[in-house]
């Protein structure tokens, strides 16, 4: 129970921004002009993260997946951001 | 969902709850208050005993700020007084911190926004619990919990919500009574409580969160996009020439006619901002409240020179950004529809905190042992912490009214005394819950709460009487509503008050409530008689 709290919590954080930078990246104008929305959409993100870590099976995999989620998104963005 | 899940989701709901649940009591009731600032502002201010400086005019005001700083001239603002009976105040930022100050304060300003303001200080309460700087933060942790609690609190009910959602079973089983009312108040209010979650933790942890943000996943972009995002001051540099302003009153009228033609039907200004005065490049912006639009706050940026507009933020005139940024304020407010849409806020904001205190009851009742006199301990802690705080806070709140009150008829400064009032009452409270029998405690602070309540309400409509019976203005109505609504408030608590005393009587003997069951030690181990 608390090694997925904390993973939902500690990896649902970065989790989350880097889904709505990824998001706005791939907006025209890398997004500008949905900054906002995006921003509100943080903190219910990241709410349904730590939410849904609690439907893994045990605390490891929250961490496994969480985790790799996190790599896979960041490196997507880092991907994106290279020629510009 | 799987069984399993369910118990982890219904132990998160607990825990998330009873971490969070006293201090949003606090903010729910502080913030239902909170719908009516400005009439507690006139309650505390009535037209016949307006504030100091009430009758200084803007001009007066920002020659006299001019004349005594004049190197805040390139940026600062003035707060608009909300009725006739406040006073316009500057702000601005000097080295060490901000600074305010109203016409004769000019040589001694304040570092802080309101220092005597009842109002003000109801809406600290309800934003930080009063506390400087760490109250925020903490109640921004408890906006994410207050977030987790609702999104667990769906996913348990979702499955049999369709099922038992209009169902009150009122009956001998208090239990299901309470879980009943606890989740119909939930579930009727659920949106209001979204967006609470939402822009709570937002406004609270606002800073924190895009500093991390900017570092995490914006590449060190995220500030400069923000300030485009939100700006509607326009970049100007200082020419260097001297030019001639407009009047206040002028630059206010200008503003007002061009938020008009945006598609909103009022425009109130509350608040100016200023860069460069007195260059010929100066920038005057004006904000107002406009009714009956989602971006209740809006903006006119204007030349302070000659009045050429530069900026329209109101009304169909917004970005998406720019509406996405002022709905925030106005959805947390309930500033967008008048009248009734305060009412609604004010009686869900009551529902809110009867969610929380409710929240604590059923914990109590579903650790109950039924079969026996004496209480599991937590259960004797529990229901003193809720009776304590909750309860507690409510008296403090009314103390800080009556200690307002008070310290205005003596010509004291309100601003130690109201803190001093509420502080006091709220410890005193607590302490009393925890060395008197619970169940004699909750009815007397339930008592204490409902007489001060009124009281307060029925002495101040009995001395303004007759002064209210000569102004008959709006500004008098709004008093009339704060006492009429502490009259109703009073009669609410005594209610409780009286159901409190009847379960203590004659409800089920095993029960933390229960007089009969009430422990003489203070720790309250339970034995009985």
């Amino acid at each position: 129970m608390i090694a997925r709290c904390l993973a939902g919590t500690l990896l649902g954080f970065p989790l989350a921004a880097l889904l709505l930078a990824l998001l706005l990246h791939l907006l025209p104008g890398h997004g500008e002009a949905f900054l906002i929305p995006a921003l509100i959409l943080f903190f219910p993100l990241w709410t349904a993260f730590m939410a849904g870590a609690y439907m893994f099976r045990n605390g490891l995999r929250a961490w496994l997946v969480m985790g790799g989620a996190n790599a896979v998104v960041f490196g997507a963005l880092w991907l994106l951001r290279l020629p510009g | 969902m799987k069984a399993a899940t369910l118990r982890t989701f219904q132990t998160v709901h607990t825990w998330t709850g009873l971490l969070a649940g006293f201090a949003l009591f606090v903010a729910f009731y502080a913030g239902a208050l909170t719908v009516f600032h400005d009439d507690i502002a006139a309650w505390q201010n009535p037209p016949w005993r307006a504030a100091a400086d009430a009758e200084v005019s803007l001009d007066t005001l920002m020659e006299r700020l001019l004349a005594q700083h004049p190197d805040v001239r390139d940026d600062f603002g003035i707060i608009l007084p909300r009725d006739g009976s406040h006073a316009a105040y500057a702000y601005w930022e000097a080295k060490d911190g901000t600074r305010f100050a109203t016409a004769s304060q000019m040589e001694a300003p304040r570092t802080e926004a309101a220092e005597n303001e009842l109002a003000d200080f109801v809406y600290a309460l309800h934003d930080s619990l009063g506390l400087p700087v760490i109250g925020l933060y903490l109640m921004g942790i408890v906006s994410v919990l207050y977030g987790l609690a609702l999104l667990s609190g769906i996913l348990i009910h979702l499955p049999q919500l369709a099922k038992d959602f209009f169902a009150m079973r009122v009956g001998r089983n208090l239990k299901r009574l309470w879980q009943d009312a606890h989740n119909a108040i939930g579930v009727i209010s659920l949106p209001f409580h979204v967006i609470f979650a939402v822009t709570g933790a937002l406004f609270c942890l606002f800073t924190i969160t895009l500093v991390s943000l900017n570092t995490i996943a914006f590449d060190g972009k995220l500030f400069d996009a923000f300030a485009r995002a939100t700006a509607t001051t326009p970049t100007v540099t200082a020419s260097g020439t001297p030019a001639t302003m407009l009047t206040t009153d002028a630059l206010i009228e200008r503003a007002r006619a061009e938020a008009m033609k945006s598609g909103v039907t009022t425009f109130e200004p509350d608040y100016m901002h200023f860069v460069h005065y007195g260059d010929r490049n100066a920038v005057a912006e004006v904000r107002g409240l406009s009714q009956h639009t989602l971006g209740s706050y809006g903006t006119v940026a204007m030349s302070a020179h000659d009045g050429r507009v530069l900026g329209t933020y109101v009304g169909d005139r917004y970005s998406l950004n720019g509406i996405s940024y002022a709905s925030l304020f106005g959805l947390h407010f309930g500033s967008f529809g008048g009248r009734t849409v305060q009412w609604l806020y004010f009686i869900l904001g009551l529902g809110g905190a009867f969610l929380f205190y409710s929240g604590n009851l059923l914990w109590i009742e579903s650790r109950r042992k039924r079969r026996h006199l004496d209480q599991p301990r937590k259960t004797w802690v529990m229901a003193r912490a809720t009776v304590g705080v909750c309860i507690g806070s409510c008296l403090a709140i009314s103390g800080a009214f009556v200690a307002t009150w008070v310290a205005e008829r003596l010509g004291v400064d309100a601003g130690v005394p109201q803190r001093a009032a509420c502080y006091g009452l709220f410890l005193g409270a607590c302490a009393y819950a925890c060395l008197r029998p619970v169940a004699r405690a909750t009815v007397e602070l339930l008592w204490a709460t409902a007489a001060l309540t009124s009281a307060m309400a029925i002495v101040d409509l009995a001395v303004n009487a007759s002064a209210m019976l000569h102004d008959g203005s709006p500004l008098t109505w709004r008093v009339i509503g704060v006492d009429l609504t502490g009259i109703a408030l009073g009669i609410v608590f005594a209610l409780f008050a009286r159901a409190a005393a009847r379960r203590a009587r004659t409800g089920d003997a095993n029960s933390v409530w229960a007089l009969r069951a009430a422990s003489p030690s203070a720790t309250g181990s339970g034995l009985s008689q």
